[in-house]
């Protein structure tokens, strides 16, 4: 009997020394990605006043979950990481600029046809709770984790916005988009070359482009459209700016 | 009065003698020299499992100060100690008392000489979850580093670590306790950094119990919270509207099953025309931003009714003067955190938009349910109690 558990032990082994060498098998390698947060184009600075329609605004903090990450290949997707938490303004930043956040993912080798990013948090990761993660996955953050609404925070856009344009602030914009209704994942046609030494992979939010459709602005003299929670307006406006990420991403290499 | 020569050389030797006996009795005993003096103890660390509630993460726990029986047992009595300070009168717990979830009570806290701080002593409830800078300002990443400043500040123990270890080194027990704690050889590896890391460790068990009546509640047990505690609740987390509630804004900063957030906001205490008007700038003394001149990192509001008085300067006695102050929605300055200014239901017709602050009922109600967060049973807890007494 003890024969057979070593020639079993033996087999496994052998087996599993050939998989990396086999014909077919792709090597696999690192991707860069870089996400990089601008507002019409110009740095995300904390506290530097933008013009929105014909007033100003201002942020302050911009974090945001990305889900879902895969390379696609004629529309086929390789799944290349399921959650990360991208903060461009972190506390420990040395300068008022957002920062660039580069994640460093395995894909297999090879060439693409674009790559999928999903917004937020997927429903069956939302369903969890920060308890449900080790420390230091990005789902093990408290801080993005709404109690009141058993769901994670997608993201945090947290500025303020200056009606009269008198440097003094009328009041906050501060949308924290959540719930599985606003979930949202969109893809990105362009030819991505994965190998040793490719460049990097660069997604960049254009918060400007958030709040603007057609030429028609988030509306913030409405006090209702300054602030997301949980109720039934706020997921309507959530929405919108959820399905505002889209066009508010590029992606180049 | 002529002396003989006998006598003055008897004088003189007298005076010599003195002079030796009391530089003798000044004098520390040295330090044994113990190369390998410890090996014959037992080192056979046993992992400390941390209790902790159920809908708890799991405590972030450094991989190179893993928590051991007796790395925790040792940082407990090295919490307790007044040996860290210069005169032997103050310890770590001198500003962190159990019964008070680990504050002292005062407006700002109180060093060996008299002197009194800058700020009010934070509560370590939870405080292992805090990987977002400590202190009020955020100045040190870890509990280590933090365990080390308190020692040499001139404001609070007034020690040295050079003091400190070598007290450490000659001590009766201690030697012993590193040993079991730490693995060491000999009492000459007794360090700084040692001693913070067990001090840490026993930080870091520091948990809540899970009993209050916001996490029975949270727990399944509807009637863990009466009406008001309720109405509380939904203010505090941004859930009342569809009853007729205003939004009181807690949340967004003291959020997360810690209510804490550990993030760093201007809530509006002082008056600043510019950034560089804040008398203490907290946050952006730190990292040089002015932006972030006036900030402070959020509190737990677990257990917030045993830890007054509150705020970085102990400013309000009470939970009452706390809820006036957000209810009036502060004092302004250039990076006050605009939802202060949104706490109430909007008024119509306003512009700029101005909300109604609180009514007498609903701050009763947010302080209820803030009461709802007492845990008794932690800081009661004996596992964490002075081991001296």
């Amino acid at each position: 009997m003890k024969k057979s558990y070593w020639f079993l032990a033996l087999g496994v082994w052998f087996l599993l020394g050939c998989e990396g060498t086999q014909d077919g098998v792709i090597p696999k390698t690192d991707v860069r990605i870089t996400f990089r947060a601008r507002y019409d184009g110009k740095p995300l600075v904390r506290y530097a006043k933008y013009n929105y329609a014909d007033y100003w605004v201002d942020f302050f903090r911009f974090n945001a979950y990305m889900s879902r990450i895969a390379l696609l290949t004629d529309g086929v997707p390789v799944k290349i990481s399921d959650i990360e938490w991208v903060d461009f303004t972190p506390d420990d930043a040395p300068t008022d600029t957002a920062v660039d956040v580069t994640l460093v993912l395995r894909a297999p080798e090879g060439q693409y046809t674009g790559i999928r990013l999903g917004y937020g948090v997927p429903p069956d990761l939302n369903a969890k709770q920060p308890k449900d993660f080790a420390p230091g996955h990005p789902l093990s953050r408290e801080n993005e984790y709404w109690i009141g609404w058993k769901g994670y925070i997608f993201n945090k856009i947290e500025g303020r916005v200056d009606l009269n344009k008198d440097g003094m602030p009328d009041g906050g914009l501060i949308y924290h988009c959540g719930s599985d209704a606003v979930f949202r994942e969109y893809s990105f046609d362009l030819p991505i070359r994965v190998e040793p030494g490719a460049p990097e992979i660069l997604v960049t939010f254009d918060l400007q482009k958030l709040f603007v459709r057609n030429g028609e602005w988030l509306d913030l003299r409405n006090p209702y459209n300054h602030i997301t929670s949980n109720d039934f307006n706020d997921v309507v406006i959530a929405s919108k700016l959820m399905d505002n990420f889209k066009p508010a991403t590029s992606v180049m290499q | 009065m002529n002396r003989s020569l006998a006598q003055w050389v008897f004088l003189g030797l007298a005076l010599l003698w003195g002079v030796l006996m009391w530089q003798g009795c000044q004098k520390e005993p040295p330090e044994p020299a113990a190369a390998g003096d410890l090996v014959h103890i037992p080192y056979t660390p046993k992992p400390y499992t941390v209790i902790k509630p159920a809908h708890f993460p799991e405590v972030p726990v450094p991989p190179d100060n893993p928590l051991t029986v007796d790395g925790v047992q040792l940082g407990r009595r090295l919490f307790y100690d007044p040996i860290l300070s210069i005169d032997s009168t103050q310890s770590c717990a001198s500003c962190h008392l159990p019964h008070l979830s680990f504050t002292d009570g005062l407006p700002v806290s109180v060093g060996v000489d008299g002197i009194a701080g800058r700020r009010s002593s934070m509560s370590l409830l939870n405080i292992a979850y805090a990987t977002n800078g400590l202190f009020w300002d955020g100045r040190v990443r870890t509990l280590e580093e933090q365990a080390l400043l308190p020692v040499e500040d001139p404001i609070e123990l007034h020690n040295t670590w050079p003091e400190v270890v070598s007290r450490l080194r000659r001590h009766p027990t201690y030697p012993e306790l590193f040993r079991k704690a730490f693995g060491i050889r000999d009492r000459k590896e007794i360090s700084k950094e040692l001693a913070a890391k067990a001090i840490a460790q026993f930080e870091r068990i520091l948990i809540s119990s899970g009993t209050s009546k916001f996490d029975r509640f949270l727990q399944g047990d509807l009637d863990a919270l009466d009406d008001e505690e309720l109405d509380g609740k939904l203010m505090y987390f941004e859930e009342g509207a569809a009853v007729g509630l205003p939004d009181a804004q807690c949340f967004h900063c003291h959020g997360g099953f810690t209510l804490s957030g550990n993030q760093y906001f201007n809530n509006g205490l002082d008056k600043a025309a510019s950034l560089d008007d804040f008398a203490d700038k907290g946050r952006g003394a730190v990292n040089g931003r002015r932006s972030d001149n006036g900030k402070f990192r959020t509190p737990t509001l677990r257990n917030i009714a045993l830890t007054a008085p509150y705020m970085h300067d102990g400013r309000f006695q009470t939970l009452e003067e706390v809820l006036d102050h957000y209810s009036s929605h502060g004092k302004s300055s250039p990076n006050k955190d605009p939802l202060i200014d949104q706490i109430g239901f909007p008024i119509p017709g306003t512009q700029p938009l101005q909300y109604t602050g609180l009514s007498p009922y609903h701050k009763r109600a947010i302080i209820k349910f803030l009461h709802a967060l007492t845990d008794t049973a932690f800081v009661n807890n004996p596992d964490i109690q002075n081991p001296f007494r």
